[in-house]
């Protein structure tokens, strides 16, 4: 079996505890402006230029069988449109500038990169499926935190929720801990900000919330979108379901965290060519998130 | 212990801290002061305190580590030569030189600090020539220069003495000592080496007598009852061990320092050891008698550690493997802790080695960003060590005493850090041969048959250097400092590199393993595989140093391929090979005198050096440019930089016989952030030894500190990086090392 994924972070320190290797899969079902990994968001294989590594060499104008690759006045523009991600140009391209963001690769594969690290996930650590949204690819998931346990390596998944049920239900198996974001209460204002409502999520998220499974919800704290009373009405859904977790008697914890908004994906606009709506945010200043979640706390008993 | 009078209790005394602090400024001044009379310092911060401005006469020499440097010394001082060449040589003339410098040494007494003593030049820089020119080899020069060999002929210290020795003998002891066995070995020899030893020890007699004297003269002036009374305690201390042993342990501390800093002057010679063990009776003994607190056994260290940044070990198994951390660790980390300056404190690290103690070093790492403890995998070196035929009791008591290294206290001669082979230099060598040969196919493989040829010539000419700097070394510059705590010079009569110690095994190490493995790696696939440039017209690349219109082309494109360190590269097979390979010639056999060599990994920080030496290298390395660091990748070896790859390689490529091949790791503050940031780490550096890693050099640098200290190093007087096995402050560094650091930092 294979996936399509874009990145195996080995070393990867917060996404779940202790040393762990990421695996990013490709295809995401929301398409967040501020999105750092915006290389995950399509399902499809994308083409990553960077201009400021590109020595100008030309090899990828010769070999590209699509014509993407142009030379107009000594500028290097690409014609994004034609392009089939088929990677030939970046055999060439010695420079570092072309990439191509989603390799397929068979479970044996990611297996094999990510038993590399295994002796650092004995003291706490493991593997953690990302994205994209992982379960986008549920059997592909799935098969990876399978052959994972059969390793007794401890396994975390980071889903966005907007999958169906019966999807996440195929991995619970095999998965010792889900970090889910949770954005916004408002489906219209979730739809707004991230192009799809959010009954399906709250609902997943109820339903997470009474398995015997460890979660911990994430929220990006994104100014303008989520950064006032929005993250109250998200402190009562959590307080809702941790209510409901205990009244089902289950142990496990549900922990909530918040995310600091940054703005360092910048780059990784650039090299699919698109704009990057996130540059003009404000930064919140760390104090001021604290002082919120300080009030949220007293408000919530969270 | 001096008892506060009733009157005296009611004015404001000085804390312990406030002592430190004002220990802590002494030495930044001491530090700028070094900095404009000397300028970069590429290598250990020593406690040197420079000689005062009108006695100051500054030359350019070679440092102890072989490095070039600008070098202050005394006017008043001059050396009287035994040899035409103008140079000095043998036990008698070295001695009675270095006797007539401790005599007229100036004296250093700060009221702040516990202890007395600083030294103020090195002796060495008055030894030129320093290799006596009668006992030249030109039937090694051939080999020497044809691999760029680091042949260690003429290599000082880098072997470890017995502390416990003068700790119980006092100077008074050792000059008995000698005196008996001068009557036992009449031997031209033995006579000439106790005439060294015994100016030797007369000389620094001479130097604490003197401190002595001073600290009661400033005690009289003194108007601070506070720092009289220290001046007064300074004073009886210092007459007192001019001959007998130290009995508390603030007398302890300041014997060690009084061999260390002399040891400094000497040669850079000197470890501390086992400090935490070799003091520990003195301050349990005082602890009992009421006599010490925890707070004033700090302030004790710390007044140590502000002079002396020798090396150290802090617990670890003893010769049954049990671990001996006690209290003193713990409160010799916090004396550095405290201090905040470079030191070189390793912490132990092994299957029944403390984790307290490893969790407080790790804490420290991440208060302080200083690079301050490192981490030593004890297991590993103790039972590497058995694997040349000797028992894991005695591996056990080969304890970390210097940069990357290990010694039997007392008991062994190493030639750590000394001996090196440039095993870039030997790949260029290799290439230039392999492509003059037309009857051989060209191929990496074919390439490595090549080289294993040469790098076992390499390993042959490199000990039969090391044999003859056996055979001349004790009549040239002796061992005249170190000789005295260990077990066998006084009493045979022959300095530790000829004969006066039980254990001889020689260090070799290699360097430059990632520029190799990358480069085999880079032909292997765009040469051989991918067919995309001739082995000739690569060797036109080389030797046009990739200029020329493809030049940068094509070497991005050797650049590219996947590199050593990334994990399950052919880059990782080279460099495992490589490092194989190394091991097994360097085991093959001992030194035609039959004296054991043991192979490990490590460049120091000459990694810059040895790559001026080198064109450039078919891995996309420029001639002249750093080859790669020690047993580590090169920068960009992973666009994540992962620690754990890089922890994986550094323990496949081990050697394996007690010597190490260290992992240099720098780590984002932002690791240090996480609630769960020091169990981490701690994990971290327990995996690495697990997998068969021996020492762990570790810095917690942010990033845009280190970029603004690069650009100003002013701004920054008090950061403190590891270089490599030693620390220093950043804004010490040349430009060209604080480049090194630098790029490690952003693995580009
Ligand atoms: S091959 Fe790479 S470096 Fe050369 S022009 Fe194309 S993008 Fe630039
Ligand atoms: S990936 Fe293929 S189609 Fe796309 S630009 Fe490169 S060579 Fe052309």
């Amino acid at each position: 079996m294979t996936g399509k994924i874009f990145h195996i972070q080995r070393f990867s320190i917060h996404d779940g505890p202790g040393i762990r290797t990421t695996v990013f899969l490709k295809g995401c079902p929301l398409s967040c402006f501020w999105c750092h990994n915006p290389e995950g968001i399509s399902v499809s294989s994308e083409l990553l230029y960077n201009p400021d590594k590109c020595i100008g060499c030309g090899a990828c104008l010769q070999c590209c069988p699509n014509g993407v690759h142009l030379m107009e006045t000594d500028q290097h523009i690409l014609q994004r449109q034609n392009c089939t991600a088929c990677g030939k140009c970046v055999q060439e391209c010695f420079s570092g500038a072309l990439e191509i963001a989603g390799l397929t690769l068979s479970v044996e594969e990611v297996m094999q990169e990510v038993l590399r690290d295994q002796a650092f996930y004995s003291r706490g650590g493991g593997v953690t499926l990302s994205g994209g949204e992982p379960l986008m690819q549920a059997a592909f998931s799935r098969a990876i935190l399978q052959s994972c346990k059969e390793h007794a390596i401890h396994t975390a998944v980071e889903t966005c929720g907007d999958v169906p049920w019966r999807q996440i239900e195929t991995i619970l198996p095999y998965t010792d801990l889900i970090l889910m974001d949770l954005k916004l209460l408002d489906s219209d204002r979730h739809r707004a900000a991230v192009g799809r409502p959010n009954e399906r999520i709250l609902q997943n998220a109820r339903l997470l919330a009474q398995q015997e499974l460890p979660i911990e919800f994430r929220t990006p704290v994104i100014p303008t979108v989520n950064d006032g009373e929005e993250l109250l009405a998200l402190a009562g859904f959590v307080t809702e379901l941790k209510q409901m977790r205990t009244r089902a008697g289950i142990a496990a914890e549900l922990r909530w965290e918040w995310l600091a908004f940054h703005r360092l994906a910048g780059d990784k606009y650039k090299s699919l060519g698109r704009a990057y709506r996130a540059a003009a945010l404000p930064l919140m200043p760390l104090s001021q998130l604290q002082e919120l979640r300080k009030r949220v706390e007293r408000e919530y008993f969270l | 212990m001096h008892q506060l009078s009733e009157v005296e209790c009611h004015r404001t005394v000085l804390t312990f801290d406030e002592r430190i602090a004002s220990l802590y400024q002494t030495k930044l001044k001491h530090t700028q002061e070094k900095w404009e009379a000397i300028g970069s310092m590429d290598f250990d911060d020593h406690g040197l305190v420079l000689p005062e401005p009108e006695s100051r006469l500054p030359i350019q020499t070679i440092s102890g580590s072989g490095v070039p440097i600008t070098d202050i010394l005394l006017k008043e001082y001059s050396i009287q030569s035994n040899h035409p060449s103008g140079g000095v040589f043998g036990p008698r003339a070295v001695g009675s030189n270095f006797r007539r410098l401790l005599e007229l040494h100036p004296t250093y007494i700060d009221p702040m600090s516990s202890l007395a003593g600083a030294y103020r030049v090195n002796f060495m820089s008055y030894r030129n020539p320093a290799w006596n020119p009668d006992c030249a080899y030109p039937h090694l020069e051939p080999q020497i220069k044809k691999y760029k060999l680091i042949p260690g002929i003429g290599a000082v210290q880098h072997f470890c003495q017995d502390l416990s020795i003068g700790l119980t003998l006092g100077w008074g002891g050792i000059l008995d000592k000698i005196h008996r066995f001068r009557t036992i070995n009449v031997d031209d020899e033995a006579q000439a080496l106790y005439d060294g030893l015994e100016a030797t020890v007369l000389g620094i007699q001479n130097w604490i007598g003197r401190h002595g004297d001073e600290a009661a003269r400033m005690a009289a002036q003194e108007e601070n009852p506070q720092l009289r009374q220290n001046l007064i305690e300074i004073a009886a201390i210092n007459r007192k061990l001019v001959t007998d042993p130290p009995a508390t342990f603030r007398e302890g501390l300041q014997w060690v320092l009084w061999y260390q800093i002399i040891g400094k002057m000497y040669n850079m010679g000197g470890s501390l050891g086992r400090i935490d063990q070799l003091l520990y009776p003195f301050y349990q003994r005082d602890k009992f008698k009421n006599m010490l607190t925890d707070e004033e056994a700090v302030f004790h260290l710390a007044s140590y550690l502000v002079m002396d940044t020798s090396y150290m070990q802090l617990g670890g198994p003893d010769e049954n493997g049990v671990d001996q951390t006690n209290e003193l660790s713990f409160l010799v980390l916090e004396a550095a802790h405290r201090l905040k300056i470079p030191a070189n404190i390793g912490v132990s690290v092994g299957k029944n080695s403390s984790e307290e103690l490893l969790r407080r070093g790790v804490e420290i790492q991440f208060a302080d960003h200083a690079g301050m403890p490192k981490f030593l995998g004890v297991d590993n070196t103790s039972e590497g060590f058995t694997r040349n035929g000797y028992p894991i009791e005695l591996g056990r008591q080969r304890i970390y005493s210097g940069c990357h290294w290990c010694a039997i206290p007392g008991r062994e001669y190493t030639m750590n850090d000394c001996v090196k082979i440039n095993l870039a230099a030997v790949f260029e060598t290799a290439l230039n041969d392999f492509l003059s040969d037309e009857n051989v196919e060209p191929s990496a493989e074919n390439l490595f048959a090549c080289y294993e040829k040469h790098l076992r010539c390499a390993v042959q000419a490199t000990a039969e250097c090391m044999d003859f700097h056996l055979d001349h070394m004790y009549n040239d510059f002796p061992e005249l400092h170190l000789d005295l705590l260990c077990h066998g010079p006084i009493e045979r009569g022959r300095d530790a590199s000829h004969g006066g110690v039980e254990f001889y095994n020689l260090c070799l190490d290699a360097a430059g393993l990632a520029t190799v493995a990358d480069s085999f790696a880079a032909l292997e696939q765009r040469l051989d595989r991918e067919k995309r440039l001739s082995w000739k017209k690569l060797k036109e690349t080389l030797d046009a140093n990739w200029s020329g219109g493809e030049g940068e082309r094509v070497r991005l494109m050797m650049r590219s391929v996947p590199r050593y360190g990334h994990g399950g590269t052919p880059a990782d097979d080279w460099g495992i090979r490589i490092a194989q390979l190394f091991t097994d010639l360097v085991k093959e056999k001992p030194t035609p005198h039959g004296f054991n060599m043991i192979p490990g990994i490590f460049s120091w920080a000459a990694n810059i050096l040895y790559g001026l030496d080198v064109g450039a290298t078919p891995n996309g390395r420029f001639a002249k440019a750093p080859i790669s660091h020690g047993p580590n990748p090169d920068p960009g070896f992973r666009k994540d930089g992962a620690p754990t790859a890089l922890a994986n390689i550094v323990a496949v490529v081990q050697p394996g016989y007690g010597n190490t091949a260290p992992l240099q790791i720098e780590l984002d503050p932002g690791t240090v952030r996480l609630e769960n940031g020091v169990q981490l780490i701690v994990g971290y550096i327990r995996t690495h030894f697990e997998l068969g890693g021996t020492q762990i050099n570790l810095n917690i640098v942010d990033k845009q500190k280190i970029l603004a200290a690069d650009k100003d190093p002013n701004r920054y007087p008090d950061l403190v990086v590891r270089v490599t096995g030693f620390s220093a402050y950043f804004g010490s560094l040349s430009p060209e090392f604080r480049r090194m650091v630098v790029d490690r930092i952003l693995q580009e």
